[in-house]
Formats: structure tokens, C-alpha cells, sequence
């Protein structure tokens, strides 16, 4: 008991004085943080995925080199601090990026952390070692590295092919942590390394997967925390009325949907409630290839069919937002702005006038009340897939289109988007960094993996590189919202709404910021601390 | 209970004495009150799902971002789902999938047990070895988790969904239409006809069958409601029909779920229609199991 | 009866090498395979990326190449390593197999408690409204669905006592993981104990109508007695049949309630390992039921013979 106070005194002590004078309340040590999981994470190795499910319980195992602020909602170039870089330097034409390291930091098993694991994790990324990743999803963000070399035991360089001022925003996602060079891709997906705040311990599939603290973390006196221990319920209504029940701290990363929030509100007054965008929209994808869809004029009635007010009015209780490809302000930072949008076409308030044109569209195609086009909308058998694609297909009603809903287990839904088995898909893409190189090149490039539709455009290719390269926000800003308007009004993947959820916890978890434009980078989980 | 036996009572019991088919059926409800009930509450289903159309005061598919969730009112009488589509409508078109599905795999499952079982029962030799081994294999799993890897492997759709939960069903039937055809072939008139010339397959069609048809039906309607069941508890799995067709259970699943709270007129109105619909069919399945099988007859 | 048993043993192995070929040619039936689904979780599908997975797992090789690893591998005892974990998958299951058969057997426990005294009662009083009542109540137990049943149960649950009544943290000792299934383990066995009460109450009636109640009725045996003793003494022999079955056929219930109730058991998890196309998995445990339900007919058999002389097994 006593020693177990004098930690706890310790740690305060540091804390506060770390802090300096604004520290208002001394953090407590100890605890466990109790956590519901959705469902089993498909693996424990975050380079390999492209989901929640593995990157919030496994983001504490790691350090990256530079992350977002874990206190600031808001994740901009400007919140970026250091992680496992002391500090950062950019050469003139901001081509070599160039990162000093912290000594002395251990691996979870004992072995020095030094420039060579840098090196190596961005060279498995580019495919470059013999040890390879089964799954890779992020290999398009790093279009543009040409690589990376250990200057020493504590410095790195990132060579870049050209000049790209936001490249350092990718590194400090929660998806880019530093891997270990000694361990095996397998061992890291089963049993993960790394030099972060806490240690993995067990993962039960359908059960649990837990974590505890390291306690030779670099950062002296943190964690706070003693474990964090995940319980996996699949039925999002057990979950919920599990948290309102007091079994858990918090619930899971943005799980709370917009109508399920009313009720944990009511059920439990005193729980923290944070709704915040989660930079993932619901969209269409069109197969270009199948007729009638390879003709634009075709896809461009469709897009204009869709209410999108009405999307937002049912399935966010109002509260979903309007946009192109990248989230608006003021939860995002480079999305078009309301007055903006109106010019787009599809996004004229005025839905009938919408649809008349694309009804005279459809006429002029040949397709009227007798003659109506049918087709198939594909989606994913999951609820917040399934939704939007039955009032999709109660839209396209009203443009001659008799739409039948065709669901897919959701096992075989990427499969069968990459094998283009489709006309119309409904889909939700989440992007990892508010950033337009990480959207634009992941999502909308020639080539790029998760470019389901294939949407290949040399003119906007040229402009992507365009903004790529700028500095200045305000000049690149007018570049990137060109570029989304094009690719709206292209139907490249037309995009319904952006996605709010909200993230919930007891008054006692102290010291957590959910972040407003993406749900992918902020829970490192070190500073939290519970006040029991 | 007396401890002599009234030989009356007993007459009166079995229905000596009813005339017509008016007669018969009072005598029916007199005599099964519990299955009058249930032949009621059956038919009202079979009603809703055959004259759905003029019945449902709302297109079951028809979104309307005005009524999400709205609670049950004069145009709503059971509330809207979160898409604004009428759950009332939505119940009475699910009855039309509940039925299809329930009446559909009995039938298939059943007509395929029949086949079996009397090919099985008449022929014997190797043709009955190896059907009842495959039957045997068809046993060794419980009927939901065969449903369940038969729903995954067909994929989800009405038919596949028909398909999965006959399969399961027909070892059932064959077992039982087997043993009776094994007693029947031995009966004298079976053997007359063997006598007279008649060929196998005629004599399993016209003698032998009508004789399997009183087991048949007593399994059949037993089998109903446990496909009613089946289907809305794949279809909660994940497994079963897919939106947006209006089926019970689909309806009630995850995503009703979530709404358990904030909007319980969900969760209860298609629970309370598949269990009144089972429970229907359970009451009508009992009496006329009291009918057509002596031995269990009260 | 010996050889009655070698013949029973042989169309048993018969059975299960049979269902071995089925399970796993309908797996491979499924749409979509492993490969497929964990490549879902990094949102895309890379071909080149995929092959090298699918030929990692074996699953580039012939099927009955593959059919034939999995049963001279299952036949030594090593059931190999789940896909979705990559761990071995006798460790997967092995510690979830306990949970379901302590769930089972509770359900049973409390389905044979309540179906069999209610079962004689309504027999014994067949006709009254009592009679009535019960075979309503019993029938309700066969219609309304378990998952609806669980989730209302959960309702009430959370909203009158504050309180949820399922699995999050394993329990510490014997008696509290007997509490957090008492639950569940009534949900389910509300359904198996309408079974066996309408099972018992058909069994009573017929063996009341029998001659040799008749005859200790005539020879002064009071009502009671010949209804208790005689009456139930030979009514249990259908029964103890359905029971047997039941105990098999009760996995099929706990598939839902483990799911609503968030049990780790051994039925939910075949849900998930199905859903994820964890062939390995799925293989054995499908197996492992099978074993299970063929062995349980193969006792009820026996029991059968033992609890009613005028059976006998010649061949």
C-alpha cells in the first residue's frame, strides 16, 4: 500500500512539474482501463491493416517517430511533436527529411532500439526486405519515398523523389509506427514488440485482448495506467448496454452511433459523450467498365438523384456532414466549404431540380417511366453499409432506375470489388491522415490498391503532384478543391455523406481527447489515467 | 378419473357420431379447442400474406426520412424503422417471406424425404444402405449448425435460405416414411397386389404412399414452425434473407437491436409475429398430430 | 449384444468419415476463402500478395490433397493453427469446450427439473385447465424465438435492476461462473424443457391407458400411486431417449444464446470461425460435434436396452 502511494506520489510530483504551473489536477498511477473491443482484431500488426479493430487497442505498443498531439482534437501539420525522434529538419527543396533519435530506448524484449529498426520498417513497407508483410495497405503513401538510410545509431534520412512538405503528417498517423528489424512479420502479428507504453500480453479470439504497462517505458513516469484490457462483445447493442451497466471505463473507438447516443445520454448522464466527424464517408463506387455506367452522362444522373439531405437527416439524425472527397472545417481542414460545394453539381440544395435534369439526362438515354434501367447495388451485409444502400435505392427511384439491393458477406466484399464483380457498390472509405497526399494517392490515383473503380485521370494526376508540393495551405487549399470538385462531378467515387460517431467514457478516465479528423491516431493512451 | 370405463364417453371421445363436413369441423373445435385456436391464428397469417398488398397501408420498402423511428401513431401503427419504412406494412409483407420459407423447405425437405424414404423402405438392398448412411451423416449435426454452414455455403438469399433449412429436414421425414413403408409392404394388400402383377412403381405410388401421407403430415406441420424458427434465427445470425426484403428476423436483428431501447416497438412487434405465427402453427400441428396418429391420440 | 456393438462402432466410423467429406467439401464450397477475408481488413486485395498467402496456407494444393493432410493430421491429434490467430487450433478450442458443456448441462439440468414434474402433472390432470395452461406455457417455450427471448431478458435486465447479465470477465471460482450462466442457461432451457414436458405428458398418457394400469386400478391401487409409480416408471423411457437427443441438439440454441449473452464458448465460436471462413477451425470443431452427437444416440441406445428388457440386440 505504501509503496504502491509513494509510485503514485512520485509520479505526481514528476507530472506536475513536467507540466509546470498550468497542471491543474495531479494524475493518478494505477488501474486498469477497461475497454469494449467490436470484434476480434484481425491481427496485431498495424502495418498490415486497414482498420480500427487492430490500430486502437495495439496503437500503445508502439512509438512512431513523430505523432500527432495527443491533447489537440484538431490534427494538423502544426500538432505535430516528437515521439521517438528528439527532432526533425527539412533540406532546402524539402526532398530529405532528416530525424535525430532518442537514446537509450529498449524494445518490449530488452533489445536496443537504434536508426536501423527505422530503416528497416520503411523498407518492409516499400517491399524492399526479404521478410515480407502478407497485406501491405498503405504502400501508396510511400509513392514518393525513394528511401530511407541510418546516418548513424541516431539519425535517419528520408530521401524523397521530389520535394512533398506534408510527407512528415503520414508519419505521425497512428499507422506508421517503428517495427522492430530482429522480429518476424508473423511474430508481429500474433505477438507484437514494440518500444511504446504498454506491453501486449494475450489475445483471445471472441474474448479479450489485454495489455500492460512497461514499466521501463523511456518516457519517465508514464504510462499511468497499469493494463488496459479490451473485452470483445460482437452485438453492438449488448456492448452498449454494457457500458451504461458501469462494465467498462469506455467504449470503443467511435462506436456510439448517432441514435445510440440519445439513449446512453439518458442511461447514464454522467458518461462523456464526444461526437466528432470520423473522416469516413459513405460513398458510391461505379463500375466504369460495365454499361450502362461507361457512360459519364449516365453516372452523372445517378449522383444527382441522391438527396443527400435526406441520407443525412435519417442516418445521422441530421448530424452527418455534407461533403466532397475531404472533411470540411471545422472538423477537418482542407474540405470544400459549404458556398464552394453548392457550385458542385449534385449538391444544389434544390433535390427536384437535381433530379429533373438527371431525369431529362436518363430520357435523352433513352430510359423513361416504361423503359427503366435495372441494376444491382452491392454492398457489404453490415448494418452502416446496408442502410445507405436501401435509401440509395429508393433515390434512384425517382431517375427511372429500379435498383435491387444485393448483399455481400462481408468476408467477400473487398474480393469482389477487386474482381470488379459489380455496377454499383455502396462503400465506406476511412483515410488515416487529414491530408490530401494520403487521400488523393490512396484513394483516387492510377494504380493505387484501394482505387476500387479505377478512376485514372492524367490531368488531376498532374494536379495532385501540383498540391503535393506546396506549402503555403491557403494556395494549396484552392488546388485540392479543384481536384474535389472534379472528382465529384466525375463520379470517381461520389461521395453521400462523412460519417460523425461519438466515443463515450466515465467522468473517472481522465486525460483522453478524441480527434475530430481522423479516428486512426489518437490512442497512444500514455498520459491517461483513471481518478478511482 | 372414474375407475370403470365409460364406453360412451370414449365413443363420444373419438367422434363417433359426426356428421358432414360442417359436423366434423365443430367436432373438431370441440374436441381440440387449443388447435381451433391455432388453426386461427394460422389462417389470419396466411390472409396477411396473401392479400399483403391491399392489407398494408405502406409500400414495406419505401423510405422516409420524415418518420425515422417514429413511434407508433395513427399512420404508423407500430412505428417506423430507422429508415422511415412502416413496420406494420413491413410485418405484413414478412408474413408472405415467413411463409414462403416455412412452407417452401417443408415441402422441399419433405418431398425429398418421401422419395428417400420410400425408395428406401421399398427397395431395401444396397439403395437403403447407402441412404442410410447418408442419413445417418445428415443426422450427426445439429439441425442449426447444419443450417447454418449450409446458409454460408449457398450464400444469403430467399431460395439459398429455403434450401438450407429443407436439407436438414429431410432425414427426419425419410426415417420416419421408411419405417412405415417397412410395415406396409408386409400388407396384405401390398401383397395382393404384388399378385396381381402390378408393377414396383405402382404399388409404391398408389398403395403405399397415400398410406405414409397421415405420418407425413403430422411431421410436416411440425416441421413448419421449426423452419419459421430457423429462418429468423439465421437471418439474426447474419445468415439468412437479406435486406431489404421485410423478413421477421432479419427485422429483429442487429440493427433493430440497437434500437431496443430508444425504440422497443421494433424488437416487440416482429418478435410477437413470429411467435404468434410458431405458436399458431405449434397448436394446429398438435391436434391434427391427435388426429391422424392413433397412438397418441388422448 | 457384442456384436450388435462391433456392427453399431463400425456404421459410427462410417458416419463421421462421411460427415468429415461433407463438412469439408462445403467449406470449400463458401464463397470467398481466408485469403480473401483477411485481405478485407486492410481494405483491398492484391493478387500477387494473395497467392503467396493462399500457397503460405495450402490452400493452392489439390482438394483431396487437402482433404487428406487435414484427416491423417486430425487422426494423430494435431488439428493445426487457426487462420484468424495463427495459433494452434487445439488451443483455441480446448479451453472453450468446458464453458458450453457447463451451460449445456445446466440447461438441461434445469429443463428436466421443470419439463418432467410438469409433464406428469398435466398428464395426471389432462383435460383440466391446469392442463391447459401448461401445454400453453409449454408450447410458448417451443415459439418464441431464444434470441428475442435473451435480448428482452437483457432489456429488463439493464433498465429495472441496472445491472447486465452477460460474460465479460472470466469469473474466479466455480460457483460465480455457475451464477453468470444461470441466465442463459434458463433462456435456453425453457425451449428443451417444453420438449421433454410435452414428451413426458404424452408418454404418461399412453402408459395410463395401458391394460396393467387398468389392472392395478381395478385391483384398488389408489390414483396417486398408480400415477406416480407404475406410470412414471415406464413413461421415462421415451423420455430418457429425448433428453439424449436434446443434450446433442441443445448446441444449436447455445449457438444464439452464447452470441446475446457474449459467452466465449465453443458454439459461438463456430458462428465467427464460420464467418471468417477459419476452415481449421470449423473442420474439427464440426467434427467434434458430430463425435459428440453420434456417441450420445450410441448411449441412449444402450440405455435403452438397459432400462427396458424387452429389447435385445440380435442382429
Amino acid at each position: 500500500m505504501i509503496r504502491k502511494f509513494s509510485i503514485c506520489a512520485a509520479s505526481a510530483v514528476l507530472f506536475a512539474v513536467s507540466l509546470g504551473a498550468g497542471a491543474a489536477l495531479a494524475q493518478k498511477s494505477g488501474g486498469t482501463l477497461k475497454v469494449y473491443h467490436r470484434g476480434t482484431p484481425p491481427s496485431g500488426s498495424i502495418h498490415e491493416e486497414a482498420t480500427n479493430s487492430t490500430l486502437s487497442p495495439y496503437m500503445p505498443i508502439f512509438n512512431n517517430l513523430v505523432m500527432y498531439d495527443q491533447s489537440k482534437p484538431t490534427n494538423s501539420l502544426d500538432t505535430i511533436v516528437p515521439d521517438l525522434a528528439t527532432k526533425w529538419t527539412w533540406n532546402e527543396d524539402k526532398s530529405k527529411l532528416t530525424f535525430n533519435l532518442n537514446t537509450g530506448v529498449k524494445w518490449h524484449d530488452g533489445k536496443p532500439f537504434t536508426a536501423k529498426d527505422v530503416v528497416c520498417t520503411w523498407d518492409m513497407l516499400q517491399g524492399k526486405r526479404k521478410a515480407k508483410f502478407r497485406k501491405n495497405p498503405r504502400k501508396s503513401w510511400y509513392k514518393n519515398l525513394d528511401k530511407v538510410t541510418a546516418d548513424s545509431d541516431t539519425q535517419v534520412t528520408f530521401h524523397l523523389k521530389r520535394s512533398q512538405p506534408a510527407f512528415i503528417a503520414l508519419l505521425a498517423s497512428g499507422y506508421s509506427p517503428v517495427y522492430p528489424c530482429h522480429v518476424s512479420p508473423r511474430k508481429m502479428r500474433t505477438n507484437p514488440i514494440g518500444t511504446g507504453p504498454f506491453k501486449f500480453v494475450q489475445l483471445k479470439q471472441n474474448e479479450f485482448v489485454k495489455f500492460e504497462k512497461n514499466e521501463n517505458y523511456w518516457k519517465e513516469g508514464l504510462p499511468y495506467l497499469d493494463a488496459i484490457e479490451w473485452t470483445i462483445i460482437k452485438s453492438r447493442s449488448t456492448r452498449v448496454l454494457a457500458f451504461i451497466a458501469g462494465r467498462f471505463d469506455m467504449t470503443f473507438n467511435v462506436d456510439v452511433t448517432i441514435p445510440l447516443l440519445k439513449d446512453v445520454k439518458e442511461q447514464a448522464p454522467n458518461a462523456v459523450c464526444e461526437l466528432r466527424a470520423t473522416n469516413v464517408s459513405t460513398n458510391l463506387i461505379v463500375n466504369q467498365d460495365k454499361p450502362p455506367f461507361n457512360d459519364p452522362d449516365i453516372r452523372r444522373a445517378m449522383v444527382m438523384s441522391i438527396d443527400r439531405d435526406a441520407f443525412i437527416k435519417i442516418l445521422g439524425h441530421g448530424q452527418t456532414i455534407k461533403s466532397g472527397a475531404l472533411l470540411p472545417p471545422p472538423n477537418g481542414v482542407w474540405g470544400m466549404e459549404p458556398e464552394f460545394l453548392k457550385t458542385v453539381a449534385g449538391y444544389n440544395p434544390d433535390v427536384n431540380a437535381n433530379r429533373e435534369k438527371a431525369r431529362a439526362i436518363m430520357k435523352s438515354k433513352g430510359y423513361d417511366e416504361n423503359n427503366r434501367l435495372k441494376v444491382k447495388v452491392a454492398t457489404r451485409n453490415i448494418a452502416i453499409y446496408r442502410d445507405p444502400a436501401v435509401i440509395l435505392i429508393d433515390h434512384l427511384k425517382s431517375i427511372y432506375v429500379d435498383a435491387e439491393l444485393e448483399t455481400v458477406e462481408t468476408s467477400n466484399w473487398h474480393a469482389k470489388v477487386a474482381r470488379k464483380d459489380y455496377s454499383v457498390g455502396l462503400n465506406l472509405t476511412g483515410i488515416g491522415v487529414d491530408d490530401p497526399d494520403a487521400m488523393f494517392y490512396e484513394n483516387y490515383a492510377c494504380g493505387s490498391q484501394r482505387n476500387y473503380t479505377g478512376y485514372c485521370n492524367a490531368d488531376l494526376e498532374k494536379l495532385f503532384e501540383k498540391q503535393s508540393m506546396m506549402e503555403d495551405v491557403e494556395a494549396r487549399k484552392k488546388v485540392v478543391w479543384e481536384i474535389d470538385k472534379k472528382l465529384q462531378e466525375d463520379a470517381a467515387r461520389p461521395i453521400i455523406f462523412n460519417n460523425k460517431a461519438a466515443t463515450c467514457w466515465h467522468p473517472h478516465v481522465k486525460n483522453f481527447t478524441t480527434m475530430t479528423n481522423s479516428v486512426y491516431n489518437g490512442w497512444r493512451l500514455e498520459e491517461v489515467w483513471l481518478d478511482k | 378419473m372414474a375407475a370403470t370405463i365409460d364406453h360412451d364417453a370414449e365413443l363420444a371421445k373419438a367422434g363417433a357420431g359426426v356428421e358432414g363436413k360442417w359436423g366434423a369441423f365443430l367436432y373438431f373445435c370441440r374436441r381440440y379447442p387449443l388447435g381451433a385456436a391455432g388453426g386461427v391464428i394460422s389462417l389470419l397469417f396466411v390472409l396477411a400474406a396473401i392479400f399483403a398488398d391491399v392489407i398494408a397501408p405502406h409500400d414495406p420498402l419505401a423510405t422516409n426520412a420524415a418518420a425515422s423511428l417514429s413511434a407508433p401513431d395513427q399512420s404508423f401503427v407500430m412505428g417506423a424503422d430507422m429508415m422511415g419504412r412502416d413496420v406494420y406494412s413491413r410485418i405484413i409483407h414478412g408474413a408472405r417471406i415467413s411463409l414462403a420459407v416455412g412452407i417452401g423447405s417443408t415441402l422441399l425437405g419433405g418431398l425429398l424425404g418421401v422419395i428417400i424414404g420410400l425408395m428406401s423402405g421399398y427397395l431395401l438392398g444396397w439403395f437403403d444402405l447407402v441412404m442410410q448412411r447418408i442419413i445417418d451423416i445428415m443426422q450427426a449435426l445439429p439441425l442449426l449448425v447444419m443450417a447454418l454452414v449450409m446458409a454460408a455455403s449457398l450464400g444469403p438469399s430467399l431460395e439459398n435460405t429455403i434450401i438450407a433449412i429443407s436439407i436438414p429436414l429431410i432425414p427426419q421425414v425419410a426415417r420416419v416414411i421408411r419405417s412405415n413403408t417397412l410395415s406396409l409392404r408386409e400388407m396384405p394388400f401390398v401383397e395382393a397386389a404384388q399378385a396381381l402383377g402390378m408393377s414396383e412403381f405402382r404399388i409404391a405410388i398408389r398403395h403405399i404412399l397415400p398410406n405414409t401421407m397421415a405420418p407425413f403430415i403430422v411431421l410436416a406441420t411440425a416441421q413448419l414452425s421449426s423452419a419459421i424458427l430457423t429462418e429468423a434465427s439465421l437471418s439474426f445470425l447474419g445468415l439468412g434473407i437479406p435486406e431489404p426484403h421485410p423478413s421477421w428476423g432479419r427485422m429483429l436483428s442487429e440493427s433493430a437491436a440497437e434500437y431496443v431501447r430508444t425504440a422497443p416497438w421494433l424488437v416487440i412487434f416482429p418478435g410477437i409475429a413470429i411467435s404468434l405465427a410458431v405458436f399458431g402453427t405449434n397448436l394446429l400441428g398438435d391436434a391434427i398430430r391427435d388426429l391422424l396418429d392413433p397412438r397418441q391420440r388422448n | 449384444m457384442t456384436s450388435y456393438l462391433v456392427r453399431r462402432f463400425f456404421l459410427m466410423l462410417l458416419t463421421l468419415i462421411g460427415m468429415s467429406i461433407v463438412i469439408f467439401l462445403l467449406l470449400r464450397l463458401m464463397p470467398g476463402n481466408i485469403a480473401d477475408i483477411m485481405f478485407d481488413s486492410a481494405g483491398f486485395v492484391d493478387p500477387a500478395e494473395k497467392a503467396a498467402l493462399e500457397k503460405e496456407l495450402g490452400l493452392d494444393l489439390p482438394i483431396p490433397v487437402q482433404y487428406w493432410e487435414w484427416i491423417s493430421a486430425l487422426v494423430v491429434g494435431d488439428l493445426g493453427f487457426s487462420y484468424v490467430s495463427e495459433m494452434p487450433a487445439i488451443d483455441e478450442l480446448a479451453p472453450r469446450i468446458p464453458i458450453t458443456v457447463k451451460l449445456a448441462l445446466m440447461a438441461l439440468g434445469f429443463s428436466v427439473l421443470f419439463g418432467l414434474p410438469l409433464g406428469v402433472i398435466s398428464a395426471v390432470r389432462q383435460d383440466t385447465m391446469l392442463d391447459y395452461v401448461l401445454r400453453v406455457i409449454s408450447l410458448s417455450g417451443l415459439s418464441l424465438p431464444s434470441f428475442w427471448l435473451a435480448l428482452l431478458i437483457l432489456m429488463a435486465f439493464v433498465t429495472y435492476l441496472g445491472e447486465i447479465p452477460i460474460y465479460t470477465d472470466p469469473p474466479d471460482n466455480l460457483w460465480d461462473e455457475l451464477l453468470l450462466y444461470t441466465i442463459p442457461a434458463a433462456a435456453v432451457g425453457f425451449r428443451t424443457s417444453a420438449i421433454i414436458m410435452r414428451l413426458t405428458r404424452s408418454s404418461m398418457l399412453e402408459v395410463l391407458r395401458q391394460d396393467y394400469i387398468r389392472t392395478a386400478r381395478s385391483k384398488g391401487a389408489t390414483d396417486n400411486s398408480v400415477n406416480y409409480y407404475h406410470a412414471l416408471k415406464n413413461a421415462v423411457l421415451p423420455v430418457t431417449t429425448i433428453i439424449g437427443f436434446e443434450a446433442a441438439f441443445l448446441i444449436g440454441g447455445l449457438i444464439i444464446t452464447e452470441t446475446v449473452f457474449n459467452i466465449p464458448g465453443v458454439a459461438h465460436f463456430l458462428v465467427e470461425a464460420i464467418l471468417m471462413r477459419d476452415y481449421p477451425i470449423v473442420q474439427n470443431l464440426v467434427m467434434f460435434i458430430a463425435v459428440v452427437v453420434v456417441l450420445i444416440n450410441f448411449i441412449v441406445d444402450l440405455l435403452y436396452a438397459v432400462l427396458d428388457p424387452r429389447i435385445k440386440y440380435a442382429d
